[in-house]
């Protein structure tokens, strides 16, 4: 399978700090690719590595199989990105902000109207940005990251700052663009909601190493669910589940149990009620993938 | 690619004021004469037999004010399209070479900085006809004092977009701008390997041209250095 970015031991280091190491991205065509990982794990840097912004410290990346080093203009030609916050010319139209840019592109005029529509700017199109609502500014990088049909999209935390319903039509012309126009996706994000709705493929950095890459269904498979019992005594429930060699867990007045069979269940509902204790409820409880992301960047915790 | 980018420019320098400020140059320059000479022009054509030439030592003893102080102000303002709202990544990350970038935001500063000095050329004519100041009219004299300071100000140009463009506080370039104005001020005082000293046209042995060759070989080179900084530097 051929891999439309493909990045091997990529690594930058801002003085001693270790910003990302060792990352080994691999991005197939067609594909959403959701670069998650907590504020300040190395999204950005590794995403400005793969504009050729920065130069990484050691490694490669290949975008079309080609190294960035070496052949970056003709990567960039095909390439389309939004980093960070929008860029733009506050004191220029929507209209001369994207024909600022198709000047350099060399993209036929018509094509300005097209990306306008797409990210429906038309009716601003003549308004100065300055007067933008971030949203507004956000809808015109996007329009900006299209304007010469790129093979891939580069988007660093497009949601960010928008509203919900700016946040669901970003999302839903995203999901468009590899149907539609063939784009890869890479988006990054630090909300796992975001890249739940959106991304075929999941890669999660933290504190600068790649944890975790893998399709998103992958993902879910580490949702295990989890089933806990109320009862009317549980703190006894539970000793009388360990000395039944039942390995329950007890915790704030609860009895729970990581993955169970429905005859695991009956059995430990026998138990207890043999112990003389009600049962009041059992319930299964599914592991958002919030707290699977949580989980996996655990070490980034501090509150 | 040079080309585009150079459109682009031109197009993003829109309602910045940029075009604006090339014109104040040397209309503010040779006002200043107007004022000298509408008060007291028969003091002034008695200082001197040669009425056209004291003209333009006249006009020449602002014009190295104006075109330090234009330069820090041009650069900055040109840098700080890019600065904003951090558009270097957006620019950067497009199908361009960086040393391309550079040479383009340069080559619009260059043509401005040229533009103002045939407006100046085109005022101080007109004011000097006007004045009645004799015949011949010493075109070449005229040309020298229009185009040479801005060629020795090169370097001041390269050194200030250098500095606008790798520094993201742009007091940096602003406090360099304005020492560079205290400087060409004091050019009397200033040795003569000031950089701000050679838009004065002055130097020990009196010949205005070495001031000319000083300014572009300097320049192209201080433009190098900076380009390759740039080119080198990480984009935030």
């Amino acid at each position: 399978m051929e891999y439309i970015v493909q990045t091997q031991n990529l690594s930058k280091c801002f003085g001693k700090e270790q910003a990302v190491s060792n990352i080994n991205l691999q991005i197939r065509k067609g594909e959403i690719y959701g670069f998650l990982g907590p504020n300040g794990a190395g999204k950005t840097t590794t995403i400005r590595m793969l504009l050729g912004l920065m130069k990484p410290s050691s490694g490669t990346i290949k975008i079309f199989q080609k190294d960035i080093m070496k052949e970056r203009i003709q990567i960039l030609a095909n390439v389309g990105s939004l980093v960070e916050n929008p860029s733009y010319y506050p004191h220029l139209t929507a209209y001369e902000n994207l024909e600022a840019l198709r000047k350099i592109l060399g993209v036929p005029k018509a094509r300005i109207d097209e990306v306008l529509q797409i990210v429906r700017l038309k009716e601003a199109a003549n308004k100065k940005v300055k007067g933008f609502s971030l949203g507004m500014k956000q809808r015109l990088g996007i329009a900006a990251a299209l304007l010469h049909n790129p093979e891939l999209l580069i988007l660093d935390e497009p949601t960010n700052g928008l509203d919900p319903s700016g946040i669901i039509e970003i999302r839903n012309l995203i999901k468009r663009l590899p149907k539609e126009y063939g784009m890869t996706i890479i988006i990054s994000s630090h909300l796992l909601s975001e890249i739940d709705q959106m991304a075929t493929q999941v890669g999660i950095v933290s504190k600068g190493t790649l944890i975790f890459q893998d399709s998103i269904e992958e993902m879910r498979k580490f949702a295990q669910p989890k089933v806990t019992f109320k009862v009317s005594n549980s703190e006894k429930g539970w000793r009388s589940l360990l000395a039944n060699g039942i390995k329950a867990d007890y915790h704030d007045g609860v009895i729970f149990l990581e993955e169970c069979s429905d005859e695991k269940v009956a059995h430990i509902v026998q138990v207890l009620v043999q112990e003389g204790i009600s049962v009041f409820r059992v319930e299964e409880e599914k592991r958002s993938l919030e707290e699977i992301f949580l989980q996996m960047t655990a070490g980034e915790l501090t509150i | 690619m040079m080309g585009k980018l150079l459109t682009a420019d031109f197009l993003k320098i829109k309602r910045k004021g940029l075009w604006f400020l090339t014109l104040l140059g040397p209309i503010g320059v040779v006002a200043l004469q107007m004022v000298n000479y509408g008060v007291r022009k028969d003091y002034l054509l008695q200082q001197s037999d040669d009425d056209w030439g004291y003209f333009l030592l006249n006009i020449h003893s602002f014009t190295p004010l104006a075109i330090v102080l234009g330069i820090a102000i041009l650069t900055s303002f040109m840098a700080s399209i890019e600065n904003e709202t951090n558009a270097w990544k957006q620019l950067i990350a497009l199908p361009v070479s960086k040393l391309s970038v550079y040479l383009s935001k340069f080559t619009v500063l260059a043509i401005l900085l040229f533009l103002s000095s045939t407006l100046l050329m085109i005022f101080t004519l007109s004011y000097g006809l006007f004045l009645n100041l004799g015949e011949p009219v010493p075109y070449l004299e005229l040309a020298k004092f229009s185009y040479f300071p801005a060629l020795a100000a090169l370097p001041i140009l390269a050194l200030q977009l250098w500095i606008a463009s790798v520094c993201h506080n742009q007091g940096i370039p602003i406090t360099v701008g304005i020492f560079g104005v205290i400087f060409a001020y004091s050019s009397y005082v200033l040795p003569d390997w000031m950089i701000w000293k050679w838009p004065s046209l002055m130097n020990q042995w009196d010949e205005p041209i070495i001031n000319v060759m000083l300014g572009v070989g300097i320049g192209i080179l201080l433009y190098i250095v900076g380009m390759i900084d740039f080119a080198r530097r990480d984009v935030k």
